[in-house]
């Protein structure tokens, strides 16, 4: 058996294993290892005096990956970027962005909706985790809408819809893992989501204002604030618009000059202005302890899936299964462009039913190497390529769009994973309300991928001034 | 005949770059003088982490590796003398004679053989040179407070006279220039093209040439002892023509080195003789010596492995 | 999709032992949490250093490098614990009762099985690097500022072996729910519906907008 057979029948067998409900770290790095096993044992004609050879020299391949794959500079924005969120609680954000949003344009058609989807926008900037971010505003931002009238499935569907953005605005740990994985610049790929993610907002914005504006009783303008208390709204959610100055200009100055140092470092001097706020909002050592623990435990869980991909990643490198997926990929007699929609597709139905962090770490090994080559490679100059853009910009491209898709799994059934949680904080509201209430999002997001398949340039122009 | 053909896995890491053109044309030469019952399996990154070469040669895990002594200082101490700073080798095929002669001696034999390798030939880089963003730093007080990427031998030169070093990996070096984390980035010619590092600059030290970075290639001794007799001589044989080709192929990219300066409009800097003697002062006897005491220290025959470089390259220069 | 969940407790040894390991793992993550404190400690540092002083900080990434395994590794444990690591369950959510802990019994003894021979592997890996004879033991170091590295790669066997203590409990605590066939057994995560899940998960950050 050659070792691409091994490579197809270990991969089945990992997905079998996930599908099957084992935890999805274990299931990769277990597949990986006996993958590991099984390569070194062929290579020595499976002669029964060699397993035990063949054993040892995987288990010990295997025991590098750990430490070697999880020591690196690059990786430790995750942690930070979990950190962010969580102080952001404490530093009290939440409420005052919800707040700010609606003194200044709550005053639009269906207005407080709108309102909602800027403030989660807004929350994103300090937020890389798209559940969080839904949690907080179903308790924030639904009573208020309540209150006014609007109906209350609408009212959810909003919150869980307005929560995906957290992870295309950056800090986004999702962002980062991906960037790991196709080992491209972290920094330009954070640059990346921010339009694709205001853009994502503001269709949701315009989605809401027809709806508005055609629906009768559906949600009806806020108005009446001066702009003293307009104003007087804006202080308490500064540390956010510093979150954002800060993660940008450490990654690229636009007004020309150099940079103020590395992502890396971005991100722990932004979690270290929102340890500040949250000091001064009144967190003392038991929340921060919280805090700390809650950002270990996600980091753990992280972490635990990215060392066991990789073992299973380290197998591929052995059985070079990237690459003659690839080949076949290529070799297809279909457009690119309808390739390239068909995996998007596939990342649609995958993310129904998986986390997304899982689907990408197990997905991309194989898919991003096969997406560059049919781009033409991941040297190939914007004149020759496939898609019009350069190898290291289609890799930006694809990161932002597999990550969109991923997000719109949050919301579509069975397990949209943010409708879940907003029905769970909600009493009076079954995951079926949310799901109903929601649906209306499915096409602002649908229009949202489309528009980024068609127009690449949403998603590149920033990262291309880097 | 299919049974019995051979294929080793070779880790390395990066793209393909003259940098990796030895073992390139080492896997083309043995499989055409074995008619492919020799085969290489080069595959970049795919089984192994840079720096975790040497476990895996060790481990048994791939045949062959490529690394740089700089990566893990304390994994191979006795060829870290080659990356000592102001050793005085000019030319590739200095480099080589110098190399081959340490690979030889004994005392790496020994360490080499710890991680279960043995070392089958180098990849000779030219002295390392600044490049830089901003005014031209030429005299050793501009290199106070510089933030440099360098490794090894040559980060502690810079660190001798003032300088940072600041390591990020090869491939982060491009953005921790243009980002500010460092000013200064010391690599040979190739790297300096193949990561981007010159597309940055502003300007670039001809003749500093402060040292550079040993990066052997080794294979796994048992891999080695079970070649067939055949095999292992076209092995051993194929390497004098590798380096060769390598040699021949660097060479032409330093030729072209000038008018790429030209091209990206980078200024060079040439660095007066008292300023270089003044660095050497500073950073090459101080360094080469403390480097002698402390591996001396451990045991290791650190005079006998200077002094070897040294009539080495006296010898090659006759 | 993750499970965080309620494990029950009661005063039997298997449930003691539970608790017991429960506060070393809560110890490692905490020790997990304030190691990502030090990584933003640690670029403040650097990064006034650099722009205020001129004195950028020396193996910066170095130390980064040694902060980062107590983060990935430390908390594995405490997240099996309650059954946090992320899986897909939409089939066995279906299951109840015995074919339940049959089912994760046999998927946690693989867990057991795959960190043993984890242990082994990373074991090996910190073995290449540690070397009695040599100044700090170091037979691998940093590339800036030459800190022995064996001390980190130690961490990657010691956490995987506490997983394995934590599997071991649970082992038994699905064992004596096959043998029981009771709906609620000690010492082991209990399934949520995804909404409980979420009910779960929202609960925990009520009261921190
Ligand atoms: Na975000
Ligand atoms: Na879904």
């Amino acid at each position: 058996m050659d070792s691409l057979e091994i490579g197809l029948w270990v991969t089945g067998g990992m997905l079998v294993m996930v599908l099957l409900g084992m935890r999805v770290a274990f299931a990769a790095a277990l597949s990986g290892l006996i993958g590991l096993i099984w390569i070194f044992w062929a290579k020595k004609g499976m002669d029964p005096d060699q397993f035990i050879w063949a054993l040892t020299v995987a288990v010990k391949t295997a025991g590098q990956v750990p430490h070697g794959k999880v020591a690196s500079q690059a990786l430790s924005l995750i942690p930070t970027f979990i950190l962010i969120g969580y102080l952001a609680y404490y530093a009290g954000l939440t409420r005052a962005l919800f707040e700010a949003c609606k003194r200044w344009i709550a005053w639009v058609p269906g207005g407080l909706a709108v309102s909602t989807v800027f403030a989660t926008a807004g929350f994103a900037a300090v937020s890389g985790a798209s559940v969080a971010t839904a949690a907080v505003f179903a308790r924030v931002a639904i009573p208020e809408m309540l209150k006014i009238g609007y109906d209350k499935r609408f009212a959810a569907g909003v919150v869980a819809a307005g929560g995906t953005l957290a992870s295309l605005i950056p800090p986004s740990a999702i962002l980062v893992i991906y960037a790991i994985i196709v080992e491209q610049d972290v920094g330009k790929l954070l640059l990346a989501g921010f339009i694709p993610g205001i853009f994502s907002a503001v269709i949701y914005g315009f989605l809401i204002i027809g709806l508005a504006l055609t629906i009768e009783n559906f949600g009806p303008p806020v108005r009446g604030f001066t702009w003293r208390e307009r104003f007087a709204s804006l202080p308490p959610a500064l540390p956010i618009v510093a979150v954002v100055v800060i993660i940008v200009f450490f990654v690229y100055n636009p007004f020309g000059g150099d940079a103020w140092g590395t992502p890396t470092e971005g991100g722990a001097v932004g979690a270290f202005v929102v340890f500040v706020m949250a000091l001064v909002h009144g967190m003392r050592w038991n929340e921060f302890k919280d805090a700390i623990i809650e950002t270990a435990r996600l980091s753990a869980m992280i972490f635990t899936i990215i060392w066991g991909v990789l073992i299973y990643v380290r197998f591929l490198g052995f059985a070079d299964l990237p690459h003659a997926f690839a080949d076949w990929i290529t070799s297809l007699h279909y457009s690119p462009m309808t390739i390239l929609i068909c995996i998007l597709l596939a990342y649609a139905v995958l993310g129904m039913f998986m986390d997304a962090i899982g689907m990408l770490l197990l997905t991309l090994p194989v898919v991003y190497p096969a997406v560059m080559a049919l781009n033409g490679g991941e040297a190939v100059s914007a004149a020759d390529a496939t898609f019009g853009m350069s190898g290291p910009m289609c890799a930006i491209w694809f990161g932002i769009l597999v990550v969109k898709m991923a997000e719109f799994c949050l919301i579509t059934p069975p397990i949209g994973l943010n409708c879940f949680v907003v029905a769970g904080v909600r009493d009076d509201l079954s995951v079926q309300d949310v799901f109903r209430g929601v649906t209306p999002f499915f096409v602002a997001d649908a229009v949202t991928i489309a528009l980024l398949v068609a127009f690449p340039q949403i998603v590149l122009w920033l990262p291309s001034m880097a | 005949a299919e049974a019995s053909a051979t294929e080793w896995n070779v880790s390395v890491w990066g793209k393909r770059r003259a940098f990796t053109e030895n073992i390139e044309k080492l896997a083309e030469l043995v499989a055409a003088k074995s008619n492919g019952d020799f085969t290489m399996n080069v595959s970049y990154g795919g089984l192994s982490k840079n720096t975790e070469n040497l476990d895996g040669i060790s481990i048994g895990a791939f045949e062959m590796a490529q690394f740089c002594a700089g990566y893990h200082a304390d994994k191979n101490r006795a060829i870290t003398v080659l990356e000592l700073p102001f050793l005085g080798v000019n030319t590739l095929a200095e480099e080589v004679a110098v190399s081959n002669a340490v690979y030889a001696h004994p005392a790496v034999t020994e360490e080499m053989a710890q991680w279960n390798a043995k070392m089958l030939m180098t990849s000779p880089m030219p002295q390392y040179n600044l490049v830089g963003t901003g005014e031209p730093r030429d005299t050793l007080a501009k290199f106070d407070g510089m933030r440099v990427r360098a490794t090894g031998g040559i980060g502690q030169a810079f660190e001798a006279v003032g300088a940072v070093p600041t390591s990020v990996t090869s491939s982060e070096a491009y953005q921790a220039m243009q980002s500010g984390v460092v000013d200064t980035v010391a690599f040979a010619q190739h790297a300096h093209l193949s990561f981007g590092t010159i597309n940055e600059a502003d300007w670039w030290t001809a003749n500093l040439n402060p040292g550079t970075v040993n990066c052997p290639v080794v294979v796994n001794i048992d891999a080695y002892n079970d070649l067939s007799e055949e095999n292992r001589k076209i092995l051993d044989e194929s390497v004098p023509e590798a380096i060769d080709f390598y040699l021949q192929n660097y060479g032409e990219l330093l030729k072209k080195w000038d008018s790429v300066l030209a091209e990206k409009n980078v200024q060079t800097v040439t660095i007066s003789d008292e300023e270089i003697a003044a660095f050497k002062e500073k950073a090459g006897g101080p360094v080469q010596q403390q480097w002698i005491a402390e591996m001396s220290a451990q045991g290791l025959p650190a005079q006998e492995l200077f002094d070897l470089v040294q009539t080495t390259l006296a010898e090659a220069r006759k | 999709m993750a499970g965080s969940s309620a494990v029950l407790t009661d005063d039997s040894l298997l449930s003691r032992m539970d608790q017991g390991l429960l506060r070393l793992e809560k110890f490692f993550a905490l020790i997990a949490g304030f190691a990502v404190f030090g990584l933003m400690v640690l670029a403040v540092v650097s990064v006034t250093g650099r722009n205020l002083f001129n004195e950028p900080l020396p193996g910066y990434v170095d130390w980064i490098q040694q902060l980062m395994p107590l983060i990935a590794f430390m908390g594995i444990s405490y997240v099996q614990r309650d059954g946090g690591h992320i899986r897909m369950d939409i089939l066995v959510a279906q299951l109840r009762g015995r074919p339940l802990w049959v089912f994760e019994f046999v998927t946690t003894a693989m867990v057991l099985g795959l960190m043993v021979l984890l242990v082994w592997g990373s074991w090996a890996h910190f073995d290449r690097s540690f070397d009695f004879s040599k100044p700090m033991w170091s037979r691998d170091s940093t590339i800036d500022i030459g800190l022995p590295i064996w001390p980190a790669k130690l961490l990657a066997p010691v956490a995987f072996s506490v997983l394995c203590l934590r599997t071991v409990i649970q082992l038994v605590g699905y064992g004596r729910a096959i043998l029981s066939g009771t709906d609620s057994p000690i010492a082991v995560p209990l399934i949520q519906s995804a909404a409980e899940q979420a009910a779960a998960e929202a609960e925990h950050i009520e009261g921190r907008d």
